[in-house]
This record gives C-alpha cells, structure tokens and sequence, in this order.
C-alpha cells in the first residue's frame, strides 16, 4: 500500500526523502568538519607547544629524588613519562662564550619513540657528546662532529656535537634551549645524579589534560605535585578553547536544524494525507493500524533518506574539511577523517528523527472526528493566544539560564554551555509561532504597494499554520542564530587575543634568547645583559623595552613571573580590571604586582592581598594590586615592574627585548641588530614575522568556523527550498482556487516568494536576537576558563551579512516552487484532495 | 442578445500509459443569451463539468472556441484568462471552494483584493453581495462555521461580486440537501429574473434543472437535446 501511495505521489515521497537526506547530509558534514578542525587545531597547538604534557615536579619547588617519582606510564591517556634536568652552563665555541640552558634528557628513547626528531646524527648516549638544536649549531657555525667545551659546576668537559635536532621536536620540553645532553651524564657532571627538576608526562592526542592530571595527581607521594605546565606558549590553546566550544555548539545546532526539516517534512507529509487516514478507519482500520502505517513508512523514507544524506555528507565533507586544513595550514594529504560512528549515528539519528516527527501528526490524524477528516479541506487552526507556546518559551528560558548560572558558578563544566545553549535557542525557535504574526504583518507593511494584494494572501498564508510556519521558520533562526552567535562570540574572542596581543608586543623588531624562559628556576638568569646594553647604544632607536620572565609559585600553584620596563609617557602593556590603568601604574611602580585573571581565580588572590611568590627559590611576600587580562601562559602570570622583580627576586637580565625604531625607519635596525643577535647568540625576528605566526592561527581558526557556518546556511537554504516546495503541493488546492477566482500565474509567484521572504525575514530577526544571546552565552561560558569577561560587541556587518544571507537564500529557494505553483494545472488543483 | 458562443468545442484528454485518447467533449455548438438561465444536464461523464470549464476558461479547448461578449477566449494568454475570469466570470463550485483561513467576508471579496481595488471598496461591495443572499450576518465567520448551504450562498456572493457577464455553476446542489438546494436555486432564477443576471449551471438534478430557463442535456461529449422552458426539442 506504502509503494502505491509513493507511486501515484511520487513528488511527496521525494520531498520527504530529500528532506531526511538534507538534514542527514548537514550531520555527517559538520561532524567531519569538526572533526577535521579539532584535528587541524590539534596540530597547530603541537606546532606552538609540541604535545599535550603534565609536569610532576617537587612541590616547594627545586630538585627532587628521580626514586620519588611513583611508575605513571601504565595510566589511561600517558604516551610516555620524560624525565628532565636543566643546568644553566657555559658553552665555549672558538673563542665565542655562549651561556645556555642544558637540558639533561634520555635523548637515546625520545627518538626511538619519536617525541624528538634529528635531522642529522644519532641522538648523545655518553659522555663527550652533545646534541644541539639545528639553528643553535647553524648561528655557531657548528656541524656534526664539531667540539665544543662546556662549563659545569667546576669542570670543563669537552663535547663533540653527535645530532643536530628539529627546533619544532624539541621545544616541548627544551622550551627556546637548543643544548641536548643525556640526563645521566648531565646529572653527573653537576654532581646531582639522580635528581630531576620536572618529569613530564607525554599525554595521547585524544586524552584531555584534566583527566590525566587527576589521575596522575592520585599516585604522587606528598612531596610531589603535578600541574599543567606553566612555560609553554598556551595562547594557541585559549585561542581555540572557544573554537571548540563554538564547534560542539555548531553541531549542535546542525543537530537541531535536521530535526526542524525532518518534522516539518513529516508534519506535511502526514497532515497532507489526514482525508486518506480517515477513509481507512472509515473502512475499519483501527488508529493505531493508521499510526504504525505512517510510523513505518517514516522508518523507510528516512532510512532511504539517511543513506543518500550519509553519502552527500560525506562528499560534502571532503571539500570542507581539504577548506579547514588549508585554513589551518595543516599538513596536506590527510585522508578524510570519519569517526567509526559518524555514520551509523547519523543515519540512525536520521531515521528515528523521522519515525518520531510522523507519529505526532499521525496521532492528530488519527484523533479527529471521522466525518471532519473527510472533508474536502482541513479546518484551519484556531487563531488566538498561543498560550502553550508561551509556556514552552518561559520553561526553555528558564532552564537554560538555570543552567548557565551553574556553568558560571562553576557547578558544571564549561562544556555544559553547550546544551544550555541548544535549549535557549529552542526557547527562541518557539517564540516564533508567538512573535511570526505581528512580525509579518510589521514586514509587509515594507513590501511596495503595487504588491499589496500578494502580500496580504501572503501573510494570511503565513498566519494559517503557525506550528507548521514555526518549523519552516525555525530553520532560518537556527541558520542565523549560528551565523550571528558564533559569529560575534568568535571575532570578540579574537580581538581579546589579538588585542592584548598588541599591548604586550608593540614594537617592530624581537631580540630573544635561544633560553628565554629560565625553566630551571635558577638566579644565574641569562647574559642578555650586555646585549640589552649595546642594544641601547645603537642610534636610530625610538624605544627598547625589556621583559624578563621567569617561572615561580604563587601560592603554591605554577606562575610564569613577567618583569617589563613600563616607561612613563607610554600606554600600559597591561589591561586591568576594576581599575584604571593610571591607579595600576602607580601601584607597580610602588613595587606592587599584577596577577593574570586566570591565575587569580585559580589561587583565590584578590587585589590588596599580600602573598607569597616564590622565584629562582626565593620566596617574597608581594602585595596584588590589581588584576589584569592576559594570555601569557593561559593567563597564569604575574606582572611587575624590571626595577621591583630586581629588588624582590633578583631578576637582573631581559630575557626579552622588544625594539622599536622611529616611524618608518625600522628596517636600518636589521643590520646592527642581526650583529648584536649573532655576537650573543640570540634571535632577531621583525614584529611582522611574529604577529604573522598570531595571525595565521587566527585566520585560521576563523576560517574553519566561518566554513562551517557557511555549510549551515547551505543547509538551511535547502532545507527552506524543500519545505516550500512540499508548502506548495499541499496547498495547491487553495493556489487553483485562487488561480480560477482570476489570480494571474505572475500573482501566483509573486505570492510565494513574498510569503517566503517574509518568512526569512522574520526568521533573520528572531534569530537576530537569538545569536545576540547566543554569542553572550558562549562568551559567558568561556569566563570560568580565561577569569574574565570579554567584552561583548554589536557588530552590525555580522548582523548584516546573515539578515542578507537569511532573506535571499529564502527568496532563492523559493523561486522554483513559486514557478511551479504558477505553472499548477488549474483543473486539477481545483480537485486536488 | 448572445452574451457566449461556443462554436465546435472539443476537448480530448490522453489517458492510460498507452496514452489513448477519450475525447470528452466532441464538437459542440450553441449560444447564450444576456439574462439566460441555462441548465446543462447529463449523465456522469457526459462531458458536461469538461464543457463548463471550456467556458470559464478554466482548461483550453482542443479546437473550436468560446467567446465571451464578443472576447475568443482562444486567443488569450494565460494572464488576461485570469483576468477575464476575475472580472466576467462568476464561479459557483460543488465543493463551494471557499479558502478556509479567510472569513466570509474576505473570501467573497477576493476577486476584487486580487484586481487590487481598496480595502473599502472590497469590503462594501462583498457586503453588497452577501447581504444579497442573505448572509450578511454571518460575514465574519470563517467558512468551517458555517452550514454547507451557507458555504455555498458565500460562494454565490463571490462569484457575484465583481458583477459579472456570466456566472457559471458546476453542480450548485450537488453537496447540499433539498431545502438548502432549493433556496440555492432560487437565489439562482432571482439572479437572472430580478437582475438579468446570465448563468450557466451543470446539473444532473432534474428538480434543479427544471428550475431553468433552458435545458442542454449532454451524452457522449455532445449535445442530446437543448429545451426551452416550456418548449419542444431543438
């Protein structure tokens, strides 16, 4: 009976199935999208700060006993566990003296298990041999087989460079240091064998840190702690932390666009047929018979709907994913990546979509009074309050405010924003059967006079199914509350980055250090005095600030201490919260301290509190000032001034020192600087060459987004295509009539594309509002991880751009059904059922 | 006066896969005069509604034509059809064919809304036409509240509406019991007795045909017998 019907309707079996196939299309697509950029991101922040680690180190700080350290390699997620030791030394090439941080590693098993890559040589297995970073060995003008002689605590060993390795394989646990020698021989020439100043913990690709940590934090005696590690460049991981929120909340909402196409198409598909069902129970056929006949037929359009959706997905997919690599410059020839689920839970979700979108229409079908269902035309819905809507509205806005009141008090994971979210933007999706009436009517009134006639059956069309209206319409405001949330919650998130990125890094040329960050905690810092000196001497120099860092303990948790030159007259490098950047001033040249946001809502410090840091093992008391935003080590960071971090932990040298020349003259510094960075072994790069490294993770975050969002509105255009195309087959009734009343084909067009204008444009406001929300919510929930709120915009060519994108797509998917809804053949629209 | 002619009106229609052709209607001529009352009866199939629809424009003849005060329909594209339609043809359907979302009132103004008059203009001249038939207490009713035979006085009043030259009927009575059809019809004969309205009305009651000023009685798509009130056959 089910093929009979498909045969002798085939347009409407077709549609359906085309709408189970769109909205299973849009799933498959975007869950391999997203995966292709979680991956993208996962190799881009490997690229910044090599693999996700966990340090274990002693607690209090300094070396402790390698016997301490308990086996961790057999927990869940541990790819390996590295044992680390550092010693500042002095390196003798020639006559050039090089001071450099050693770092002590079992060098042999790093390149066996491939966490450390050679581009030359074999890794340094005793004594007398070295491995030096590629660059390193290449500004000392050594190669393989090349000696060297080090300095270490009262001895000179002379070395012969064995390995030169890949800058980029290293630095995850070498930091800037480019001086690989092996742990014991290190351990042994500072009389320290057996000690270690950090292990650090290797974690698999797909493990989360906090996972591991908990479980690593589980086996460490007392006197050891573990902690995320502090020295590494983590901006590229905040960057995309809401990247990854906005990429489940994507999902999410494509998750709910299917189920708007599939229930409207359902809702259609049943409804169109409610005469039908009721000539079966006339003949005898009980209700639940009519239910499981409508439920099985949604089995098998959705089904047959699911597998095509699955396949137009996939080849969706690919062109999006190969998009987000380039985007995020991963390396090419990456096979499509599909999770083992995405297919079966997306045809899956496809089919059950469907079987449970038909049983409630079929339900209704079933429950009206026989000799009503066989009437010629369905009684329209009653017009009037629509107050279960109303109720719905107020529950979903509830509950998701509920539950982002709990994400920011932090009772739940930021991650739970996801479907506070989801629920919201269903709180704005019911809205719409309340709001649609007035809005259209509010729109029409725009539409040019000489229209007026299609506008008002238009609108009367709009107004007769507001349920169904709603569907249709929900689909736009789902497209556009993506568009516009993630939209502005991302650029806002951005130009937080890249804002205070410009604060902290205003200068045109970059002069560091191979070992820029003094891991080992030692006071002996490093010899960029003298080049900070001759940096000064150099004419033709507007500005030289210099940054010195070190790591430290506030409080016992891990810090990153940044210790800047703040000349008067300049703009503060900081961006304070609570207070002015003059009172915050004031307060660091008192010798008080800023603490990053993140660091003080991990360590509980407020401004005012006196607290004790402890750096290179000195422990100080220091009082907060303030608080500021920043993304140095995530956010974990404490700021002061040179002259304080000189007086409270003997913080002499710049490890960092940022040039600035006059307008326009910054490229006659290149020579004397290179001059400078070559005598001290350090390296120059332009401001240019630093801020493309920022941009190009941006850009290419942005960019993966932005495709993603872009393959949302592509869906939500089909989907708005479909439901007006099976829109027009049911009513084509009514269009007959209208035709024979004397209704032009002209008249009959123009009313369908003003109906679904209407629609979009009503679709684009309320999704307006919905992605305004929608963005404060993301931005909320990223709170509790950065410990600040990011300001909120307007950013009117967002709005603008989906507003537009809204009400063409409609206009353009409306086209042809409006073209065949003018081209019904009269007499049989006439006699249509 | 003749206000329509049709002269040698055929229409085939293709049916099966093997597209056979079953010619509906098969070469018919006759006129009807201004103020007429005509009656077109036949069996199921005769061709009857096929030739009414002729007549409205509603479906393009295979040959022959229809004019309309002195308009061959024939010759019309698709949008001046409409037109005609909308402003010389009064419609009257079985199924009485009012748009269930629109009051009464609303709907027996549609023809003049969609010929763009004002909102005033529309909504007196429905008032017009409903209280014609007797409905203008019920014009703000939507047209699932109303009784069949009220259904079907509505659509009287639309298809008066725009006064037209013709008003043209397909089985008036055929969904309506016999006092509801009875008061139809006689809505019908003061139609033409007291405004010299001309109608057109298929059929296949006797009571109701025998309500007009002629019968055309139709068998096998042509033209059986076409009776004057009172008359022999001609």
């Amino acid at each position: 009976m089910l093929l009979r019907q498909w045969a002798r309707r085939p347009g409407r079996a077709a549609a359906t199935i085309a709408s189970v196939a769109v909205a299973v299309g849009a799933v498959v697509a975007t869950w391999v999208s997203a995966d292709a950029s979680r991956t993208g991101y996962r190799r881009l922040t490997e690229a910044v700060e090599g693999f996700p680690t966990v340090d274990v180190a002693a607690r209090g700080g300094g070396r402790f006993d390698a016997q301490k350290l308990p086996s961790l390699a057999d927990i869940p997620g541990v790819r390996a566990v590295v044992p680390l030791f550092y010693r500042p030394t002095l390196l003798r090439v020639g006559e050039r003296r090089v001071r450099e941080v050693a770092v002590g590693v079992a060098a042999q098993t790093l390149t066996e298990l491939g966490l450390m890559k050679l581009s030359a040589g074999r890794p340094c297995v005793s004594f007398e041999e070295v491995v030096l970073e590629e660059s390193l060995a290449e500004s000392l003008g050594l190669g393989l087989g090349d000696e060297i002689l080090f300095f270490a605590r009262r001895r000179i060993e002379r070395m012969t460079v064995v390995g030169l390795a890949e800058r980029s394989s290293i630095s995850w646990f070498a930091e800037t240091s480019g001086v690989i020698v092996d742990i014991r021989v290190l351990g042994e020439m500072s009389r320290s064998l057996g000690s270690l100043d950090r292990a650090r913990v290797v974690l698999k690709g797909e493990a989360t840190r906090q996972q591991a940590l908990k479980a690593i934090r589980k086996r460490l005696p007392e006197s050891l702690l573990a902690e995320i590690p502090v020295g590494r460049a983590s901006m590229a991981e905040d960057v995309l932390h809401s990247a990854d929120l906005g990429l489940d909340f994507v999902t999410g909402l494509t998750v709910a666009m299917a189920w708007f196409i599939v229930g409207n198409a359902m809702l259609m598909n049943v409804t169109e047929r409610r005469r039908g069902f009721s000539l079966m129970r006339l003949l005898g056929a009980t209700g639940r018979q009519v239910r499981r006949l409508v439920v099985l037929e949604a089995a098998l359009l959705g089904l047959v709907g699911a597998i095509l959706g699955a396949g137009i997905g996939l080849l969706a997919a690919g062109p999006i994913s190969a998009g987000i690599s380039r985007a995020l410059q991963a390396p090419p020839g990456e096979q499509l990546l599909v999770q083992p689920l995405v297919l079966p839970v997306s045809i899956a979700l496809g089919v059950l979509v469907a079987m449970a979108a038909a049983w409630w229409p079929a339900q209704e079908a079933t429950d009206v009074d026989l000799l009503e269902g066989l009437a010629s035309a369905p009684q329209p819905p009653a017009r009037g309050t629509p107050w279960k809507f109303i109720v719905a509205v107020g529950l979903l806005t509830l509950l998701a405010v509920l539950n982002q009141a709990l994400v920011l008090t932090e009772v739940f994971p930021p991650r739970a924003a996801v479907p506070g979210g989801m629920t919201l933007l269903l709180a704005f999706v019911a809205t719409t059967p309340i709001l649609l009436p007035p809005i259209a009517r509010l729109l029409a009134q725009l539409i040019p006079r000489r229209f007026r006639v299609e506008t008002t059956l238009a609108v009367e069309q709009i107004l007769r199914q507001p349920v169904r209206t709603a569907l249709t319409t929900g689909v736009l405001v789902v497209a556009v509350t993506n568009g516009i949330g993630l939209g502005h919650a991302i650029r806002d998130n951005v130009d937080d980055v890249l804002g205070w990125y410009s604060r902290m890094m205003r200068a045109d040329w970059v002069l560091t250090h191979a070992g820029m960050i003094s891991a080992a905690g030692s006071a002996e810092g490093l010899d960029s005095g003298s080049a900070e000196t001759e940096v000064r001497e150099l004419q033709g120099i507007d500005r030289v600030e210099g940054i010195g860092i070190a790591t430290g303990r506030l409080a016992g948790s891990a810090c990153v201490v940044v210790a800047r030159d703040m000349t008067p007259g300049d703009p503060l490098p900081l961006e304070p919260v609570g207070l002015s950047a003059d009172e915050l001033r004031a307060a660091l040249e008192r010798g008080e301290v800023a603490a990053g946001t993140v660091l003080a809502r991990r360590t509980g410090i407020k401004p005012g509190d006196e607290v004790p840091v402890e750096v290179f093992g000195r422990t100080t008391n220091v009082t907060v000032a303030g608080l500021v935003i920043d993304y140095t080590s995530g956010g974990s960071s404490l700021h002061l001034t040179r002259a304080a971090a000189r007086r409270l932990f003997g913080m002499n040298k710049a490890d960092l020192l940022l040039i600035t020349a006059p307008e326009g003259q910054a490229e006659r510094l290149r020579e004397p600087l290179g001059r400078i960075a070559d005598e001290h072994a350090m390296l120059l790069r332009s401001f240019g060459d630093v801020r493309a490294f920022v941009d190009r993770i941006v850009q290419g975050v942005v960019g993966s987004l932005w495709a993603i969002l872009g393959l949302g509105f592509v869906v939500g255009s089909l989907g708005v295509a479909n439901t007006v195309t099976m829109n027009v087959l049911e009513k084509r009734r009514t269009l007959g009539l209208l035709r024979a009343v004397g209704m032009t084909r002209g008249q009959v067009t123009r009313m369908v594309v003003i109906e679904s204008l209407l629609l979009g444009a009503a679709g684009g406001l309320i999704g307006l509002f919905g992605g305004v929300t929608t963005a404060l919510f993301i931005q909320l929930a990223s709170q509790p991880l950065l410990g600040h709120p990011i300001q909120a915009s307007f950013r009117p060519d967002v709005v603008a751009v989906n507003l537009i994108a809204a009400v063409a797509i409609t206009a353009i998917a409306a086209w042809l059904p409006a073209r065949r809804a003018a081209g019904l053949d009269l007499l049989e629209s006439i006699s249509a059922e | 006066m003749s206000i329509l002619q049709a002269e040698q009106l055929t229409k085939t229609f293709e049916t099966g896969g093997d597209a056979t052709k079953v010619a509906a209607v098969g070469g018919v001529d006759f006129s009807v005069a201004k103020g007429e009352f005509v009656a077109i009866t036949g069996a199921s199939g005769s061709g009857k509604s096929t030739l009414l629809h002729m007549l409205g424009g509603i479906t393009r003849p295979s040959s022959g034509r229809v004019v309309l005060e002195d308009v061959d329909l024939a010759t019309l594209d698709d949008d001046a059809l409409a037109l005609i339609r909308r402003r010389r043809i009064g419609f009257i359907f079985q199924r009485y064919n009012l748009l269930p979302e629109l009051s009464l009132l609303e709907n027996v103004a549609l023809p003049l809304v969609l010929d763009g008059k004002g909102e005033a203009a529309c909504d007196a001249a429905a008032r017009k036409a409903l209280e014609a038939v007797g409905m203008a207490a019920r014009s703000g009713h939507r047209p699932d509240e109303l009784s069949g035979g009220e259904q079907q006085r509505g659509a009287i009043a639309r298809a008066l509406v725009t006064e037209p030259a013709i008003v043209l009927a397909d089985e008036p009575t055929g969904a309506l019991d016999s006092a509801n059809s009875a008061r139809v019809i006689e809505l019908l004969q003061e139609l033409v007795h007291g405004q010299h309205q001309t109608v057109v009305m298929v059929t296949h009651d006797p009571d109701s045909a025998a309500a007009a000023d002629r019968t055309i009685s139709m068998r096998d798509g042509l033209i059986f017998s076409d009776t004057a009130a009172g008359a022999g056959v001609s």
